[in-house]
């Protein structure tokens, strides 16, 4: 009842014109910048602070979610028709999304992200709604031996993403770990892998290895083989250009997947939607009937993960709201706007504020239906880009990369890393290793160290305290099975053999 | 002939006059604030914040511009200013951070020594907290524990060069005790660690434990402060509590690319001054339970000397690897 009132009064907050007009200005600066690769929410919400300190925190915060989850929704437009990855967490997208571009259901791929993005979201608003404050104390019951096997369990994903050769995806994985440990380490404020740059310092942006492994690596290899003039089939026709009834049929139990992963990986301070990207889309090939066929462009490949970073938006959002605690980049800048504008987050801001909060929560269902209809006759429009002949297409992918990548922070040295990483990715298409595992070691790797480094630290050096605590006990065992599930297939098969030859 | 005579003589009063505005500096373009972080950082709100105040108030001629140089651990930054040599128009934020680094990375080529001082602006102050339900009331209760139990105690904190491990690394060294420093990179992770009794104490922004104390989630033992603060009036400080150790706030303020002439800092003194004065100002340091820390270039001088020797110790005592 609390909460049916609660409500009321949120949708009586947000259908206000002025709170109305600013949230379809904050989704769609959201989706624009989205859809540009390297700028990110973060920074558009840190540059348009100042504009808010006129306006009503009410509505200054309806606009600036609408740019946090918007920019969710526009993140897989690149990613599924260049293979640049507009935003980190759109990165997992790019495995089938791109696949389903180049067989000319690059349309329907793009409606499949915008309707997964429609319903996690709007699941992540639900799940705010209902189960914000227990869920938040659940949150903190999470500590460093549950995020390093929470960890463990995202780096055993690695078996699913390996294409057919597992050693070429192990080598793969342990490059990413390995470039995740440049930068200063936190510990003990040495630097590690640095070769005398300073710029080096802070470690490699995610940016940059993900557009330089993803895209720059795709368009070298393309250009090699020479593909000439011919243009990636798009086949002509509104119904052409929007996914079948047999995707979407496909997709039902990833949207679930995406929807309840990437809330419960958001409501975690230390984890993040990129993670929460690649649990889903590998739980969704663990259970699939044709894991096989992941990777060369499946409707559920780009459902799981699409939703799974939408919905992490509301999960993000439980513990600034409710403890005052950010989770994330984007979620840390919230916080301070909330300070500048006079509020004070922590834990008593919904029961001190209830307008703000219950008005938050409509707008995000308001701004997910505006999204939706926002992003729907879009597609016919994007999915024209693939209709450029490749002598086009292809300097305008390393164009966007490249200013994608200095957008970040403005530096130099980062387009040079970029070509590093474009030859890198050239060369692993070329010998054929897998990209997606060195970028989920690369993901995971910091934080993993850390949270390892956190528990032994906590624990005086025994590392017992990794399974004796119940949650992570269970995901660690989650994550050895994982692993252990590809010999268990071979034994089998070769015990079929057996009997089949014995018999 | 007596015309003349007081034309030559009015005319020496103006130059006379003029004299000292000729060497006036005056900015005649925008300036530019150099910050470290990307946008919505701590030094790049307070950028912000002070070149939209001085818009609002029309305390100069141009505007203020922010540049955003983040990367290398506040080194990139640095590196920028250093180019900027002789360019009066630039100005940047440092904050302890800039001492700091530079000391235990070798990839660092330029420190604050290369820059000119400008001033100091603000202390950020910090309380000493523990969840609610703690056993400790007291700081000499938390110490007397970590004394008894050596390494079982734990603080959550940022990295090892930051002040809530000088703070640590200062109280140790008074008493003896020995807790566990366990390095988190986001503050929200700090504060989840701390309320989930992951770890026993935390140092932490009064303004962020303000709401936690009221909701009854966190007690405060001690302030890391020169004054008590307004909000903690009942809280001892360090000192107070009986910890003679010097006072360790965070500090912000303002530095200039190297070779500044004197006229140009005497301005963006005045500037700053003035800033200072503006009822704005003073509404921002205290929602933000900030201490005033104005000083002029000169002090700022002998300041930052002070503070890199102190850093240079306790981070040898802290077991980082001190390169210069």
């Amino acid at each position: 009842m609390d909460i049916l009132s609660g409500l009321l009064q949120g949708f009586a907050v947000a259908l206000a014109p002025l709170n109305l007009w600013w949230c379809f200005v904050g989704v769609f600066l959201g989706t624009v910048v989205g859809v540009l690769p390297g700028l990110g929410p973060a920074a558009t919400i840190a540059m348009l602070l100042p504009l808010t300190f006129q306006m009503n925190p009410t509505t200054a915060l309806i606009m600036l979610c609408g740019i946090y989850y918007g920019a969710k929704y526009g993140g897989s437009t690149t990613a599924i028709l260049l293979n640049v990855p507009g935003e980190s967490a759109s990165v997992v997208t790019c495995l089938d999304g791109y696949q389903m571009a180049r067989k000319g259901r690059g349309g329907a791929a793009l409606g499949i992200a915008a309707i997964a993005s429609f319903i996690a979201g709007t699941f992540g608003v639900v799940a705010l709604m209902l189960v914000a404050p227990p869920l938040a104390k659940f949150a903190l019951s999470f500590s460093s031996p549950e995020y390093f096997a929470l960890m463990c369990l995202g780096l055993a994903m690695v078996v699913l993403l390996a294409g057919q050769s597992m050693v070429k995806a192990l080598l793969a994985m342990l490059v990413g770990l390995w470039i995740a440990s440049m930068g200063t380490d936190l510990f003990t404020a040495r630097s590690r892998f640095t070769f005398g740059y300073s710029e080096m310092l802070d470690g490699i942006d995610f940016v940059v290895v993900a557009i330089g492994i993803f895209a720059l690596g795709e368009v070298l290899g393309n250009m090699e083989t020479r593909e000439g003039e011919k243009m990636l089939p798009v086949p002509k026709g509104l119904r052409n250009l929007l996914p079948t009834l047999a995707e979407l049929k496909a997709c039902r139990f990833a949207f679930l997947n995406g929807s309840v992963i990437g809330f419960l990986i958001g409501v975690l301070p230390g984890a993040g939607s990129t993670i929460a990207s690649f649990i889903s889309y590998g739980i969704e090939k663990a259970v699939s009937k044709h894991p096989e066929k992941f990777g060369t462009g499946v409707p559920e490949g780009v459902a799981a993960p699409e939703g799974a970073n939408n919905s992490e938006t509301g999960g993000a959002l439980v513990p600034l709201l409710t403890l005052g605690i950010p989770g994330s980049g984007t979620t840390a800048i919230l916080l301070a706007a909330l300070i500048l504008w006079g509020l004070k987050p922590g834990p008593l801001m919904i029961h001190d504020n209830p307008d703000l909060f219950w008005g938050l929560v409509a707008s995000m269902y308001v701004g997910n239906v505006m999204l939706l209809v926002l992003n729907l006759p879009l597609i016919p429009l994007f999915a024209q880009i693939l209709k450029l002949p490749v002598y086009v297409l292809y300097p305008v992918i390393f164009g966007i990369s490249i200013v994608g990548v200095y957008s970040v922070s403005g530096s130099l040295f980062d387009t040079w890393m970029l070509a590093v990483f474009g030859l890198l990715g050239y060369l692993m298409t070329k010998l054929d290793y897998p990209s997606a595992p060195l970028i989920l070691g690369f993901v995971l790797g910091d934080s993993m160290e850390r949270a390892l480094r956190q528990s032994l630290m906590m624990s005086q050096g025994e590392l017992s305290i990794l399974v004796s605590r119940p949650i992570s006990a269970i995901m660690l065992s989650l994550a050895a099975l994982i692993l252990l599930l590809p010999l268990f297939r071979k034994a089998n098969a070769w015990r079929v053999k057996a009997i089949v030859e014995n018999g | 002939m007596k015309k003349y005579i007081s034309f030559v003589l009015l005319a020496a009063a103006a130059a006379l006059a003029a004299a000292p505005a000729a060497a006036q500096f005056k900015p005649t373009k925008p300036i530019e604030i150099i910050v470290h972080t990307g946008p919505g950082g701590g030094a790049d709100v307070l950028a912000r914040f002070i070149s939209s105040l001085v818009d609002k108030e029309k305390l100069a001629p141009v505007r203020m511009q922010v540049t955003n140089k983040p990367g290398g651990g506040g080194l990139t930054a640095m590196n920028f200013v250093v180019e900027k040599k002789g360019d009066a128009h630039a100005i940047a934020i440092f904050t302890g951070n800039w001492m700091t680094n530079p000391l235990t990375q070798a990839e660092a080529k330029v420190t604050v020594k290369d820059m000119t001082p400008v001033v100091r602006l603000v202390l950020e102050p910090a309380v000493i907290a523990v969840k609610s339900d703690a056993p400790f009331k007291t700081m000499k209760d938390f110490v007397d524990a970590a004394i008894k139990n050596p390494g079982q105690m734990k603080q959550s904190g940022g990295s090892i060069t930051s002040r809530d491990n000088v703070v640590r690394q200062l109280i140790m060294k008074n008493t003896g005790a020995n807790w566990v420093f366990i390095s988190f990179p986001g503050g929200g992770e700090r504060i989840a660690a701390l309320l989930g009794g992951h770890v026993n104490m935390m140092v932490i922004e009064p303004q962020e434990a303000g709401e936690h104390i009221r909701a009854g989630n966190m007690r405060v033992l001690a302030q890391v402060a020169e004054k008590r603060l307004a909000g903690f009036p009942n809280v001892p400080t360090l000192k107070e509590a009986g910890f003679d150790v010097p006072n360790v706030p965070q500090v912000r303020g303002v530095l200039a690319p190297p070779g500044m002439p004197a006229d140009a800092v005497a301005y963006y003194e005045d500037l700053f001054a003035k800033i200072t004065q503006t009822a704005s100002w003073k509404k921002y340091l205290e929602d933000n339970q900030f201490e005033d820390g104005f000083l002029k270039s000169a002090e700022l001088a002998k300041f930052m000397d002070e503070f890199t020797e102190r850093m240079r110790g306790i981070l040898k005592e802290a077991g980082a690897k001190v390169v210069r």
